[in-house]
């Protein structure tokens, strides 16, 4: 029987700190989580600790099996990762720091940022990432002027990647409607990697 | 010498509480850095404060009862 950890309700990042402490006596744990965001933090656990992840979606939750690795696994994955890393060179990478294009008139900007994206949304080839912080998650939300444009790329393959911090910061996490919950780790490597 | 894990993050609940609690070491002279929220413990809940570990109780009187607190663990 495995010890369980249920991480439902919980605010991020507990749930990962309750399967933190949980591993620290056990090879495997199943944990127990209600959002998207919690079950892909645990899966980064769980690589960081070397656990090899399986999940089930119930309907009271997201059961997460976190086993203990063996050491032929771990090697292919860090082999598999060395690929895909030098791979991710030279992306052609958008960053956008505010939801208006520069600063002056304001009706402007907002107007600018619209055609701006309905252009990136025509391009061929896309960028392959956009990353937005700051005010500019807030075009990834329900009710901007931006999101079917920016759902379009997605659908394409491209990467968006929205502040996890900023999202918290401006309380619109529930409302993101494009775009994976990022943080700054992934922003700093996707930036240094760009062309 | 620097000792490893010679430092504790303090975690709150949201970004505006953890720029709060900051407001309140800087006020307080006790050494700190804003930091993203170490990998290993979780990353998309934005940011944390990084404190020496000698300082751990002192820095957990003075922001246990802050909005937010979460947990003080080691980095």
């Amino acid at each position: 029987m495995l010890d369980r950890v249920d991480a439902c309700g919980l605010a991020c990042p507990q749930p990962v700190i309750n399967a933190s402490k949980a591993l620290e006596t056990n090879d495997s744990i199943i944990v127990i989580v209600d959002n998207q965001t919690a079950l892909e933090n645990i899966k980064r656990l769980a690589k960081s600790k070397e656990r090899s992840v399986s999940c089930e979606m119930k309907s009271d939750g997201i059961y997460i099996v976190l086993e203990k690795k063996m050491a032929i696994e771990t090697d292919l994955e860090n082999n598999h990762e060395g690929i895909r890393n030098h791979a991710s060179r030279d992306e052609r990478v958008l960053v956008i720091s505010q939801e208006v294009m520069g600063r002056g008139d304001n009706a402007l900007a907002v107007i600018l940022m619209k055609s701006f994206f309905h252009t990136i949304a025509e391009t061929v080839p896309a960028p392959d990432a956009i990353i937005l912080f700051n005010s500019g998650v807030k075009l990834l939300v329900d009710g901007s002027e931006v999101l079917e444009d920016i759902r379009l790329l997605e659908k394409r393959g491209l990467r968006i990647l929205a502040c996890g911090t900023c999202l918290d910061y401006f309380k619109l996490k529930d409302r993101l409607r494009a775009g994976h919950v990022s943080n700054m780790y992934e922003i700093k490597e996707l930036m240094l990697t760009a062309s | 010498m620097i000792l490893q894990n010679s430092y504790r993050v303090v975690l709150f609940k949201s970004v505006n509480q953890t720029m709060w609690a900051e407001k309140i070491l800087r006020e307080k002279g006790i050494p700190h850095k804003l930091i993203p929220v170490p990998r290993q413990i979780s990353s998309d809940c934005g940011v944390c404060l990084r404190v020496e570990s000698g300082q751990e109780e002192h820095v957990r009187n003075v922001l246990v009862n802050v909005e937010g607190f979460m947990e003080i663990v080691p980095l």
